[in-house]
């Protein structure tokens, strides 16, 4: 029955790494950077859904549409303020892309867990619970009901989100633009707000991760650091820039964390990621459905 | 012509005595390490603040310390070795601190230490439970609060009296945590034979223990200890209820770490910390000296919000840097030292003195920091209203444990 009960945890937890690392993924995606502020998107979801829900004491159901806004107006404006200039031409007055990309985000990163820090307070806060039943029995499995109902949810989300991307008009934009950017301008094709597109989804679906996750993580300002790591780790394992990628390898490292702490060491079962992506790395850098590619 | 030649000594006596005057007035500087933002233990950093700043009012509104007015001047540790050990460093060779106060995280003390014994300054430990701070043996380290070891006989005590023949302990991956899982595990060994007891280390970075505790589903322990601070602790006690671990009426809870009196406690763990035991250094029905009430009383005026340990330790904290500067009649480090070393002061929570033994922990420890054990009995339930299952100096009473149906 443990073997049953880690692989309910494991494929849970991975239901909500892969929320996280679909926005990653879009976003390296789409601009080729890596977002060091994603993990303090997921923060202001958290907050933002536990905050409507105590303060205005309003339903988890409306606080969790709430915090999807707040994380996709997040996303808009930060694209707008601080990614633009990655290919607005303003980078080449001296800054490396890359560079800019990394020092910016980052630099957003500190600022967001201060000011949350300073404005909110230091204090956890336990977001409420979607459902009122604390724990479900099936036979001799239990199960917290909100963890349940979340991850249910949260498979919801990444299914319409796939179906956005492959099937929408913007959807496909999105997927040309990925594929060439400068093809897909030529072609006629929007780059910037397909870019804001991108980036706004991530931050949303971030948002959502961070809220689905206030009930039992208990949301503090640094709250995203952690899972930001474990997004960075899911999306190279997955292969940069590939949605589905980024689904298998949360679902792979979330059982393998699960099983690795009762069977291996629960010490180490935060290095178990970074164990397969060295492995990975080594044997099959391009990730699992990455593409071989070399620049010159 | 006179009048010149009169007004120059004139002006340069004037000048001396002016220096003088404000030489007489200039304020006693006192360091103190906090934290004041993530990851470290912000809950704990404001409560010490507070501690501290109603002991230098109480100092100062008296006229201060042998004229002069107490300064405290703050550093953000964020509960990081490498942040304790620069602020240290900042404190006494910028500031010119005449001691250092205030930590309340081991890791922050175990670095910030170093540097005090450096620079030979003393150095007074707030909440560093750690026995290997003491350990280290360094003449410029006092420890007021409590300690390890102390917990762990108190936890093998507990233990015994509750009839538990098996014990799991969850702590946090820090010198603390560790320190005092390993501890309570000898103290088990020697005074409650028959025990079987084991630890598991968690990363108080992590939020998800589930793999850690769903081991425990099949053979639940009789009690539960955790040994963690928020948000980490606060995690454990609803994963441990989310999976029916524990509190049941098999499995019950012991905090070793006295969480029950953070401010954020009740928002964050609702009834998965029902009829936990809590190891705790202060409850408002314990005795207190008349510096203690007086502290209690201006902390409550100040805040509007119950006292709580810390509060009681940061102010005996600032206070015997106050006693032993008054009666060593300087600020220089020796002469504090040997003060303290020599102190017999009644502060807040009861006679402080320390301990001269050189070897192990006890090395200017104050030995007969006074503790107790309370029952969480309901839901919201102010510390106030927590029951007293055992009191000061006494074994615990199991005819007042309740124990979950």
């Amino acid at each position: 029955m443990l073997t049953l009960d880690l692989l309910i945890n494991g494929l849970i937890i991975g239901v909500f790494y892969a929320l996280m690392a679909i926005g990653l993924s879009l976003i390296f995606g789409i601009l080729k950077v890596v977002n060091f502020a994603h993990g303090e998107f997921y923060m202001v979801g958290a907050y933002a859904y536990t905050l409507s829900a105590l303060a205005l004491g309003i339903s988890p159901w409306v606080s969790l549409p709430f915090a999807l806004l707040v994380g996709l107006l997040l996303g808009l404006v930060v694209e707008r303020l601080l990614m633009r200039p990655l290919y607005s031409g303003y980078t080449s007055w001296g800054v490396m892309r890359d560079e800019y990309a990394v020092i910016v985000t980052f630099a957003l990163s500190i600022f967001l867990i201060n000011i949350v820090d300073k404005v909110v307070g230091p204090y956890a806060y336990k977001g409420p619970a979607l459902i009122g039943i604390s724990r479900i029995t099936i036979g001799p499995l239990a199960i917290s009901g909100h963890r349940l109902i979340a991850a249910m949810v949260a498979v919801t989300v990444i299914i319409v989100v796939a179906l956005i991307i492959r099937y929408s008009f913007w959807g496909r934009q999105i997927q040309a633009v990925s594929q060439n950017r400068l093809g897909a301008s030529l072609a006629g094709i929007d780059t910037a707000k397909a870019s804001a597109i991108v980036f706004s989804l991530a931050g949303g679906l971030a948002a959502v991760s961070g809220a689905l996750l206030a009930n039992i993580f208990n949301p503090t300002p640094d709250v995203g650091v952690f899972p930001a790591i474990k997004s960075y780790v899911i999306v190279v394992l997955g292969g940069m820039g590939s949605v589905p990628g980024s689904i298998i390898a949360s679902l792979i490292l979330g059982v393998f964390e699960s099983f690795g702490g009762v069977y291996i060491s629960y010490q180490y079962r935060d290095t178990f990621g970074l164990f397969i992506l060295i492995l990975f790395l080594l044997f099959r850098p391009q990730g699992l459905f990455g593409e071989k590619a070399r620049e010159v | 012509m006179p009048s010149r030649r009169f007004g120059l000594p004139t002006f340069v006596a004037g000048l001396f005595a002016f220096s003088a005057s404000a030489f007489a007035a200039d304020p006693i500087k006192v360091g103190v390490t906090i934290a004041q933002s993530p990851p470290g233990s912000v809950s704990q950093g404001t409560q010490v603040k507070d501690g501290l700043e109603v002991a230098a009012k109480i100092i100062n509104d008296a006229g201060g310390v042998n004229g002069s007015k107490i300064e405290l001047i703050y550093e953000d540790t964020q509960g990081i070795p490498e942040k304790a050990r620069a602020a240290v460093e900042k404190l006494i060779t910028r500031d010119q601190v005449v001691a250092v106060t205030g930590e309340h995280q081991s890791s922050a003390a175990l670095a910030g230490i170093e540097v005090a014994h450096r620079y030979h300054v003393p150095y007074i430990n707030t909440n560093g439970w750690s026995d290997v701070i003491r350990e280290k043996g360094y003449p410029e380290v006092f420890n007021p609060g409590n300690y390890n070891s102390r917990v762990a006989i108190a936890v093998a005590e507990t233990m015994k009296s509750l009839g538990a023949k098996n014990v799991v302990a969850f702590c946090e991956n820090t010198d603390y945590g560790v320190g005092l899982a390993k501890l309570i595990g000898a103290q088990i060994a020697e005074r409650a034979q028959g025990i079987s007891y084991k630890y598991e280390t968690l990363d108080r970075a992590s939020k998800d223990y589930l793999p850690a505790i769903l081991p425990l589903k099949a053979n639940p322990p009789d009690v539960v200890v955790e040994i963690m601070l928020p948000p980490g602790a606060y995690i454990l006690l609803n994963q441990l209820n989310e999976q029916g671990v524990a509190p049941t009426a098999k499995t019950m809870i012991y905090d070793a770490s006295g969480i029950a009196d953070y401010p954020d406690f009740w928002q964050n763990v609702g009834d998965a910390a029902k009829n936990m035991l809590v190891f705790g250094l202060y409850h408002p029905k314990m005795p207190l000296p008349d510096l203690g009430k007086k502290v209690a009383a201006d902390y409550t005026a100040k805040t509007k919000g119950d006292p709580n340990r810390l509060l009681f330790q940061a102010a005996d904290s600032l206070f015997l840097i106050a006693e032993a500067i008054k009666t060593a009649k300087s600020t220089k480090a020796d002469d504090m030292i040997k003060a303290l070393e020599g102190i017999k002061w009644t502060g807040t929570r009861g006679e402080v003195s320390f301990s001269s033994e050189k070897s192990g922990f006890k090395y200017h420890q104050w030995l007969d920091v006074p503790y107790v054990t309370f029952q969480v009995t309901a839901v919201k339930q102010p510390v106030a209203d927590m029951k007293l299952v055992q009191d000061p100096g006494k074994p615990l009473d199991m005819s007042r444990v309740e124990k979950t149906k």
